[in-house]
């Protein structure tokens, strides 16, 4: 049984992984100081919201499309799929730190990996990127690393959903409103929705896509205008 | 990694106060003057107001430099993880910059870090200048770090506060010498100017290797 995925799926997941994850808070840190959120059960209830009405619908679907596409090595698919996501990211840092964020994902596992024809479409994606063709989102590119590593969709699913839910739990513990073990308890409570939703999404069209967060949305507008802040989004 | 690298990366690390971007402000009008054009990212944890302040000194008081070459980025979490283990969005606004003006000489990138901690990944800076500042005592230097022992430049700020808070620049020169080795220190009042220009050659002889830069005619503000 091949099981290097099993590996390459904790490396990506793993704080450790250069994602630049750790700088963001995905709009906690707005909630927060204006006191919309206070405590565990607060942080709970936002990142459970956030996976329904945000993740689920419209990240972890864009990067199912991405790594069934990087699969068919469809350039084309990948490209509409980033410009698609781009396009719907309402606020400008968040939109901006989503780029970021995926091109260096990208080029990261590019000097990682080794398979040439797996590496063919990343490659070739990436030149896109520099051609200014498309702009490589962190869905899409995660989605081409995934694809590359070998690692399921399903699991691909587990592992952003993972990765979202720990960013926040970090950001508050950081922002002092909760504590770690705090933290740990909430990864515990989510555990049987991520694995679910994992076991249980199935990858649908681009014109499937829609996200609803519009009290986060504003907030993370707040945000971009406050002189003062922890976190870059 | 290397074919990646297009222009030099200067990090400048220091705790808050000791004086990176009061240091930024004296070197790049000399680095301007002998016609290398320049970047600054300005990383700030929590504002972008060392960006602001820059921007007000170099670009509208100064005009050695356009407003969008000094660019801020609240890295968030933890100052030394965005210039260390995780310089992701360091590294994008890098490649953002090269896509926009490859033709630049030097690209500075500032961060505030402990004298315990701060290094900066090798992906990120080619050169690194640590600062610190008298103020925080003589003994300094010999209680090492980081910052201080593996820099390749230890810059000793505030050199007229040394009578006044009791500090030995004796002592802190010869702990500097001993624990560095053979790597350069320099001692600087940034506010005065003393020592910048030694400073500024250390910068032009290590990472620009006396690169003599191209003038143009777009070049001379």
């Amino acid at each position: 049984m091949n099981t290097d995925h099993e590996f390459f799926l904790m490396q990506l997941a793993d704080s450790f992984f250069p994602s630049g994850m750790f700088g963001l808070s995905n709009g906690l840190e707005s909630l927060v100081k204006h006191d919309r959120i206070k405590n565990k059960q607060d942080v709970l209830n936002f990142i459970e919201q956030q996976i329904e009405f945000q993740l689920v619908p419209c990240d972890c679907m864009v990067f199912l499309i991405a790594m069934e596409a990087a699969k068919n090595e469809n350039i084309e698919e990948l490209v509409e799929a980033d410009n698609r996501f781009y396009s719907m990211r309402l606020i400008r840092e968040v939109r901006n730190t989503s780029v970021r964020t995926g091109s260096q994902i990208l080029n990261c596992i590019i000097q990682m990996t080794f398979d040439k024809k797996k590496n063919n479409i990343a490659k070739n994606f990436q030149k896109k990127i520099t051609s200014n063709e498309t702009v490589g989102t962190y869905p899409v590119c995660l989605g081409i690393a995934a694809n590359l590593l070998d690692i399921p969709a399903k699991s691909g699913v587990r592992m952003m959903l993972y990765s979202f839910s720990q960013s926040v739990i970090a950001a508050a513990i950081r922002l002092g409103i909760i504590e770690h073990i705090s933290g740990q308890i909430i990864l515990t409570t989510l555990a049987d929705k991520i694995n679910s939703i994992s076991e249980s999404i199935k990858k649908e069209s681009l014109n499937s896509l829609w996200q609803l967060t519009p009290v986060t949305d504003i907030f993370q507008m707040i945000h971009e205008h406050d002189d003062s802040k922890m976190f870059i989004t | 990694m290397l074919k990646n690298k297009k222009i030099p990366k200067l990090g400048i690390g220091g705790p808050v106060g000791s004086g990176k971007t009061r240091l930024i402000e004296r070197v790049v009008p000399i680095l301007i003057k002998r016609g290398y054009r320049c970047c600054i990212i300005s990383n700030d944890v929590i504002s972008k107001e060392d960006a602001e302040r820059m921007q007000r000194t170099l670009s509208t008081e100064l005009k050695v430099m356009p407003e969008n070459m000094i660019i801020g980025i609240a890295t968030g979490g933890c100052p030394h993880t965005a210039i260390r283990e995780d310089p992701t969005i360091n590294l994008a606004v890098i490649d953002e910059i090269e896509k926009k003006d490859p033709s630049l000489d030097l690209i500075i990138i500032e961060s505030g870090g402990d004298n315990v901690m701060t290094t900066f990944s090798p992906a990120l800076a080619d050169y690194f200048i640590y600062i610190i500042d008298v103020a925080g005592g003589d003994k300094y230097p010999r209680k090492g770090g980081l910052g201080i022992e593996s820099s390749d430049l230890l810059v000793i700020n505030k050199i007229d506060l040394a009578a006044h808070v009791g500090a030995d620049l004796a002592v802190m020169e010869r702990d500097a010498k001993k624990i560095r080795a053979e790597k350069s220190y320099v001692f600087v009042n940034c506010q005065t100017g003393e020592g910048i220009e030694l400073v500024a050659e250390n910068i032009i002889k290590s990472i620009l290797f006396d690169k003599k830069p191209i003038v143009k005619k777009d070049r001379i503000r």
